[in-house]
């Protein structure tokens, strides 16, 4: 194993860590706020990611703006199924369960709504800051990992000072530790759940539409990102949107270096035996207290 | 509308319907029922909706020119879903039900192997859409195999790999196809001069695979193999600057995955059968027509279609008109120049498609281009 191959490692294991991350946090800020755990996070990459392609590709628009489209996209569909669907559930109770299994419907539909308009194929976006490379070492990263790594710590950032210097993302918080508590003081709480689930849409499409230019995007992305942004929010602190970050990075880190220091054929092995370890060692995840107290 | 723009409206119509009529004139009496399975939705509509298509183009090419001694031939399309259960009981459907005299498909090996076990054992001819698979369909002699074993696969790889002098190969695979494909690849290597000085495994439907690549770039290969269904390695490869020649398996030689990969589709070369866009002599008719009926270029799975029904036809032609399925399957035992390959069904391997029937593509600006080299036969 040579130094080299090692940074190559952790280069990689860092960039799909913030993927992850990115993933995450959307996933963890929705359950936060309204304790829904959303099995189609994954899938706001996939049309963030997607209508940013067609906006770029098919209508024309240059890149920013698609990026921006993009973006919104994610938003928007986030506000669409809260109010249709899991507003109307939350005002007759409906159980966890019942909203999972509506986030895995939606994830289905949604998936082959793709699959059906927009074909099967895989597409790409152009990097951020060219095809050029960094190399250190012999070991490479390409400029758009960089902007994707300084762009997910950019986004971690905000998102804490969101939830702790702003007035909606205080109340956003204060409605999802105590719902009843919150609306006595004039928070109006289901409008906080709206505001969640566009900052998960709008999370994972950022994540889906930065990620593109590395690993394309089709139909199929969603459940993958939904599944490892899963594995990182849980590993963080489903309760914390930050510990998703925390979380992400650490399942990218051991993911890679066990294929440099074991062998790819037992990664999963031994990345979720290092996860289950944590689990037990912190069931709250890395930074769940944190989250109890407010994030 | 006038008189005369009336009676030339009809005219038209006329002649439009005598016109329709003559070219169904040639083929009279009961259809042919021949019944078709294939993956059209699931993760293997990647190779049922081509498969799909070339079965309909030799169907209708059949039809017009007299079908099978004149009578036409009817196919019954069903999907699988990818799913082999499906498969089995549209199957039974369609052998009992529609009492079809053959089947085709389906396109998976799973549902192929489900499949076989019911036209095997009621002595139906089957045209399967995979390559011989588990040591059970080795006995399975009614159920003949349009693509080739992976074995024959691995053996193209490698024999491209020893016409580029290239002595050690790192290999890229995914855990499914990938991990068939490699476990033939392994004990003829050497035989072929090739040592194998890394093999990387990644989950199907990885998202990334940069660490593997490393591992295979370190170990400072000839030339890279890359067997997945999947463009990520291709576009890894590519990220790491990795110099060496890559050569991929069939698996993934559509333009599905070579949009997909982007920069990295630059110089892949694959062992495959047809290059729609440079076809063989043999493949020229065929794919004209392919590309007048559906606009796009037909690529390995369009042609197996299309070789499927034909095999059929000229087996049930063969049998003649009474015959029972029993002596279809018989007449289906024996070599066929295909559009695809040249088969010999009654060959070991229900196929017997040889090495000298691939040719070469290479990817140039996200377009296959054939190069001239071929394996001796």
């Amino acid at each position: 194993m040579t130094l080299s191959l090692v940074l190559q490692a952790v280069f990689a294991g860092v960039t799909n860590g913030m993927v992850y991350a990115l993933v995450g946090m959307g996933l963890a800020a929705i359950f936060k706020g309204s304790r829904v755990i959303n099995a189609m996070q994954g899938e706001f990459s996939v049309i963030g990611a997607m209508t940013t392609v067609l906006l770029l590709t098919k209508a024309g628009w240059p890149y920013p703006a698609a990026i921006l489209g993009g973006s919104l996209a994610g938003a928007l569909v986030g506000a669409f199924i809260e109010v249709a669907f899991v507003r109307y559930m939350a005002a007759k109770n409906a159980s966890e369960d019942s909203f999972l299994l509506l986030t895995i419907g939606l994830a289905l539909t949604l998936s082959a709504s793709i699959l059906f308009f927009v074909g099967r194929d895989g597409h790409l976006l152009p990097p951020l800051g060219g095809e050029g490379v960094l190399i250190v070492l012999d070991a490479v990263m390409q400029f758009h990992a960089l902007w994707l790594i300084a762009i997910g710590i950019a986004v971690t950032l905000l998102l804490r000072a969101f939830f702790h210097r702003t007035t909606v993302g205080l109340s956003m918080m204060a409605a999802s530790i105590d719902a009843d508590g919150a609306a006595t003081t004039g928070i109006n709480v289901r409008r906080m759940r709206t505001f969640t689930f566009i900052l998960g849409g709008l999370l994972g499409a950022v994540g889906g539409i930065l990620v593109t230019p590395l690993i394309g995007v089709d139909y199929q992305l969603g459940l993958n990102l939904t599944l490892k942004g899963f594995a990182a929010a849980v590993l963080g602190g489903l309760t914390n949107p930050l510990g998703a970050a925390v979380g992400g990075i650490t399942l990218g880190l051991v993911e890679s270096l066990a294929i440099i220091g074991i062998s790819s054929s037992y990664k999963d092995v031994v990345a979720f035996s290092v996860l289950i370890v944590i689990m037990i060692l912190m069931p709250h995840g890395m930074l769940g207290r944190a989250g109890r107290r407010g994030g | 509308m006038s008189m005369s723009s009336v009676a030339r409206l009809a005219g038209t119509v006329v002649l439009v319907a005598t016109c329709a009529f003559a070219a169904k004139a040639q083929t009279s009496g009961e259809p042919v029922k021949i019944g078709a399975i294939v993956s059209v939705t699931g993760a293997g509509a990647g190779l049922g909706i081509p498969e799909r298509n070339g079965m309909l183009l030799a169907e209708k090419t059949i039809n017009a020119k007299g079908g099978i001694n004149g009578r036409p031939i009817r196919l019954i399309i069903e999907d699988d879903a990818s799913n082999p259960d499906t498969a089995l009981s549209k199957a039974n459907e369609l052998l009992f039900g529609q009492k079809v005299i053959g089947l085709l498909g389906p396109s998976l090996t799973a549902s192929t192997v489900a499949v076989g076990g019911v036209t095997h054992a009621n002595k139906i001819p089957q045209i399967a859409f995979t390559g011989i698979g588990p040591a059970v369909e080795k006995e399975r002699k009614c159920v003949a195999h349009v693509l080739p074993p992976q074995k024959l696969n691995a053996q193209a790889l490698l024999e491209y790999a020893k016409s580029i002098k290239a002595a050690k190969v790192g290999v890229l695979h995914d855990a499914g196809y990938g991990n068939v494909v490699m476990a033939e690849i392994r004990p003829i290597a050497e035989s072929y001069g090739v040592k194998l000085v890394a093999v990387e495994k990644f989950e199907v439907g990885a998202t990334d695979t940069t660490t593997q690549a490393a591992k295979v770039k370190a170990a400072q290969p000839d030339a890279v193999f890359i067997i997945a269904t999947s463009a990520t390695p291709f576009r890894n490869v590519k990220q790491l600057q990795m110099t060496q020649p890559v050569v991929a398996a069939i698996g993934s030689s559509s333009y599905e995955y070579v949009n997909a990969m982007g920069p990295g589709a630059d110089n892949v070369v694959i062992p495959e059968f047809v290059v729609g866009e440079d076809p063989l002599p043999h493949q020229k008719a065929f794919v004209d027509l392919y590309k007048q009926t559906y606009n796009s270029t037909p690529k390995n799975f369009e042609t197996a279609g299309w070789d499927a029904v034909h095999i059929m036809a000229q087996a049930i032609g063969k049998a003649g008109p009474n015959a029972t399925p029993q002596a279809v399957c018989d007449a289906m035992r024996g070599p066929y120049s295909g559009v695809l390959a040249n088969y010999d069904f009654a060959a070991d391997d229900m196929t017997g498609i040889p090495l000298s029937s691939y040719v070469f593509s290479k990817l140039v600006g996200g377009k296959y281009t054939r190069i001239p080299f071929r394996i001796a036969q």
